[in-house]
């Protein structure tokens, strides 16, 4: 339940995907904001507010896709 | 007269500068660029630049037709039709107190019914910029009250365009009221047009402006804006209408985010320029007399901003932080504030409203960053009363589920450990669940049974909360959403 991805609207900011990673780890906000730049949250434990907030244009975005996807070995 | 380059280069040269230190401290731009034009327009002591604002006149209406214009081509309107009743209550609530305050004070000033009218527009819109920058900033997107405050900015977006086409008649010079009906039926028979346009138009003008090439796109975009928005002002409806719409049409075609991207630097450069050209206008003196006025709107703002945050936040069910966020986080005002003036001295309305609006404005833009930063503090004074009584809340936490129906949840805690149908039926389940709309207690989707989802399907009735010994987490079926505490729930199983 409820271990997938979610999407919510941001109307005129982008989109929120949520990613769950079970009771104690915590869970992952992505902000896709319609300028391109991408809005990093992490939260761990039980509270609402974030434990880091990372803001990132669509280039380091990429970089960092292609490194947690493995693809990217390259110094 | 030709417009003297070194003096407009060196006014927006320094209000990009200005604003650019306003980042560190926290500060939108539009107050920046208002106030470096007014240090160094001719109403103030000290460097003048420009002698006479009219120089900019022309770059500047382009600056608000610009506005209006991205507004148009951005604007969600599937999403303002699909946000339901409770949004559509909460954004009520909210332009309607800020709009009536607003009108309250402006007949108490006496200025005149149309400067009236004005300012009841120009304090009960909010700033969409400072209000989006502010939710980057603090780091609040992924809060749950966010798409709620999201939702009341597009609504306010859908106010001012109706507003617009309303106060036009009313800044025309129209003096027999045979005129001015005529006036409005002028108006909103060309609103009705352009949305005629809207609708079933759209694929011919996305042919004639869709280019390929992005330089051709811009161009023919841009002519095309100033065209109708022209064209809207001589038919006596305000060029800040005629943009708008245009860019809804633009919306509607499939060059719309292309041209979303191409025009929005444009924008910014050239409503950098209005903002600038409005404080250029602004005579230092006349801020003194009028800043009694303009602190009684700042509070009149600040106090509709908190009543209408806590009504929101009570038909979210949502607790004390999220109703100090919404309050504070739209409380910003700015571009529509100072299109309305713009529009109504352009008009010939008395001119006192220039000063009083670049004031009250200034004094918000700087207030807004500076107090929904430190929503927390207000927070701790909000009673649970005000919110929903049977919910004991963690006032200051926020809360950052995805979930936007904490509103039905009404029932926090059961003494019931079985799932009567399983019972009934005469077999067993692998574990619990209870339905926080209605009490009832369900088996999961691992049992045979299924008895809690086939009582969402029945029902309607969106969350869950696991009844597993140790487990307190909740599930909403509809947004498939983990709904993760605090959400004002009890401790305790037996209701207060
Ligand atoms: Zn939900
Ligand atoms: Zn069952
Ligand atoms: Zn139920």
């Amino acid at each position: 339940m409820g271990h997938g991805v979610q999407v919510q609207d941001l109307p005129g900011i982008g989109k929120r995907y949520d990613l769950d990673l079970g009771q104690r780890a915590g869970r992952i906000s992505v902000v896709v904001r319609n300028d391109g730049n991408r809005d990093l949250y992490v939260f761990t434990g039980q509270s609402g507010d974030p434990t880091a907030v990372v803001e990132l244009t669509e280039e380091q975005a990429r970089k960092l896709g292609a490194l947690l996807g493995g693809t990217f070995f390259e110094g | 007269m030709h417009a003297d380059l070194v003096a407009i280069g060196a006014v927006v040269l320094a209000a990009g500068l200005l604003a650019r230190a306003g980042r560190r401290i926290g500060l939108p731009s539009i107050p920046c660029y208002l106030v470096v034009g007014i240090l160094l327009g001719p109403g103030t002591p000290g460097p003048v630049l420009i002698e006479d604002p009219a120089e900019l006149s022309v770059l500047a209406a382009l600056g608000l037709v610009l506005l209006l214009f991205h507004l148009g081509v951005e604007f969600p309107v599937e999403q303002v039709l699909g946000s339901g009743r409770r949004l559509f209550l909460a954004a009520g609530c909210y332009i309607g107190l800020n709009v009536t305050a607003g009108l309250l004070l402006g007949f108490a000033l006496g200025w005149g019914t149309a400067e009236a009218l004005v300012i009841a527009g120009g304090l009960g819109i909010s700033s969409s910029a400072i209000a989006t920058k502010l939710l980057i900033e603090l780091h609040r997107l992924t809060n749950a009250e966010t798409p709620v405050v999201l939702g009341i900015i597009v609504i306010e977006d859908l106010f001012l365009a109706f507003y617009l086409a309303l106060l036009a008649p009313v800044l025309s010079d129209a003096t027999s009221p045979l005129g001015f009906v005529r006036d409005v039926a002028i108006s909103f028979g060309f609103l009705v047009l352009l949305f005629a346009v809207a609708r079933y138009g759209a694929r011919a003008v996305g042919a004639l402006v869709g280019s390929r090439e992005d330089e051709l796109l811009a161009v023919l975009v841009v002519g095309l804006v100033l065209l109708v928005a022209g064209l809207s002002e001589q038919v006596r409806v305000s060029d800040a209408i005629g943009a708008l719409l245009i860019g809804l049409v633009i919306s509607r075609t499939r060059v719309r985010e292309r041209v979303e991207r191409l025009v929005l630097p444009l924008r910014d450069v050239f409503a950098a320029v209005f903002f600038v050209t409005f404080g250029l206008s602004i005579d230092l003196g006349a801020l003194e007399t009028v800043a009694l006025p303009a602190a009684v709107a700042v509070l009149a703002t600040l106090t509709c901003n908190l009543a209408a945050g806590v009504v929101t936040a009570r038909l979210f069910g949502l607790n004390q932080r999220a109703a100090a966020n919404i309050g504070l986080t739209v409380l910003g005002r700015g571009e529509f504030s100072l299109i309305l003036v713009t529009l109504a001295i352009g008009a010939g309305l008395d001119g006192r409203i220039g000063p009083f609006i670049a004031l009250y404005v200034l004094g918000l833009a700087v207030l807004a960053p500076l107090l929904a930063a430190k929503s927390r503090y207000l927070a701790r004074f909000i009673p649970d009363g005000l919110l929903r009584s049977r919910w004991r809340y963690v006032r200051e936490e926020t809360i950052s589920t995805a979930c936007t129906h904490l509103d039905q949840i009404s029932v926090t805690g059961t003494d019931l450990r079985e799932c009567p149908q399983c019972v009934a039926e005469g077999h067993g389940w692998v574990q619990l669940r209870l339905c926080l709309t209605c009490g009832a207690v369900g088996c999961c989707d691992d049992s045979v049974g299924k008895h809690a989802s086939a009582h969402f399907t029945r029902t309607r009735h969106p969350i869950v909360e696991s009844l597993e010994p140790g487990e307190d987490w909740r599930y909403c079926y509809l947004d498939r959403a983990l709904v993760r505490p605090p959400l004002g729930r009890e401790p305790d199983a037996t209701p207060r």
